[in-house]
């Protein structure tokens, strides 16, 4: 089918007297999708918690995690600062918020490997049980959305330090937000799912 | 679209008192955890103290509270499948 040569200038000039931003509508939907990516691991992961429970749950550091999400949390809010750092015109406040996400972001992976070189030196592994399975799935998982966080973190301050973003435009600032604000909401529910229910 | 400075200060302030609420949340889900109570009592809890937790991060840090609804459509209707699909998992 052939649209008018305007048909998609039409659509872009429709959504922004919505008061839609194409980018963020873009960003959301991703977000969207990865909730069912995450659903489907924790669908697993709930039914066989709740059809097959297993002692291995018992050696889990609630603790250590409890620790871990305190940071992950504290992430969140240092990107929000960071946001409204440059919504106010300051990127210097931006640039220093973006780099204590990426030092929370590492030391949030740090305490996942952590977390993960206890759990082997107990035998359980990828392999060696249903539970080491999808327990190791769904937070190793959640661990590589921390990493591609990071690096996007990284990438948003290098362009940050180059003056790339300004009061006016930040809308890379603000996907990125969006993005480090979901990888919290799923470590929210991983952590009430895995570690407290 | 340019933010007013009175706003802008206002705003994180309510991003700072969120942050608080987030972390005291935390802690409570840790307290009641180390106190060993029957999970029929403390797994409902725990699960409202998330979604609470889940809720304020969308609605605060993810703006969803102040931009358009079509942003909170476009995410909520998948969470709510997700929940349908938990809930088969258990029943089945």
């Amino acid at each position: 089918m052939t649209y008018p040569a305007t048909h998609h200038e039409d659509h872009f000039r429709a959504g922004h007297a919505l008061g839609l931003d194409h980018l963020k509508v873009g960003m959301w939907l991703f977000l969207g999708s990865e909730v069912m990516f995450f659903g489907g691991l924790l669908a697993a992961f709930l039914h066989y918690k709740v059809n097959n429970p297993t002692p291995e749950a018992g050696l889990l550091d609630v603790g250590l995690v409890g620790v871990n999400t305190f940071v992950l949390l504290t992430s969140s809010f240092t990107v929000v600062s960071g946001l409204a750092g440059i919504q106010r015109g300051d990127p210097a406040a931006m640039n220093l918020y973006l780099l204590a996400t990426i030092g929370l972001g590492v030391a949030f992976l740090g305490g996942q490997v952590y977390e993960f070189v206890s759990l082997f030196r107990h035998g359980i592994t990828l392999s060696s049980s249903v539970f080491g399975s999808s327990f190791f799935t769904l937070t190793g998982f959640h661990g590589l959305h921390v990493l591609v966080g990071i690096l996007w973190a990284a990438s948003t301050f290098l362009r940050g330090m180059r003056g790339s973003y300004t009061r006016e435009n930040h809308i890379g600032v603000e996907l990125f937000g969006l993005y480090w604000h979901f990888v919290d909401i799923v470590w929210i529910v991983l952590f009430t799912i895995i570690y407290l229910i | 679209m340019q933010t007013p400075p009175r706003t802008m200060s206002r705003r994180t302030l309510g991003y700072g008192a969120v942050f608080l609420l987030l972390a005291v949340i935390t802690g409570i889900e840790l307290a009641l955890n180390s106190l060993n109570l029957a999970d029929a009592v403390v797994d409902p809890l725990f699960l409202v103290l998330s979604l609470g937790k889940a809720t304020l991060v969308a609605a605060f840090f993810m703006h969803l509270r102040q931009d358009n609804r079509f942003y909170t459509v476009i995410f909520v209707l998948p969470v709510l499948l997700l929940v349908v699909f938990a809930l088969l998992t258990i029943v089945i």
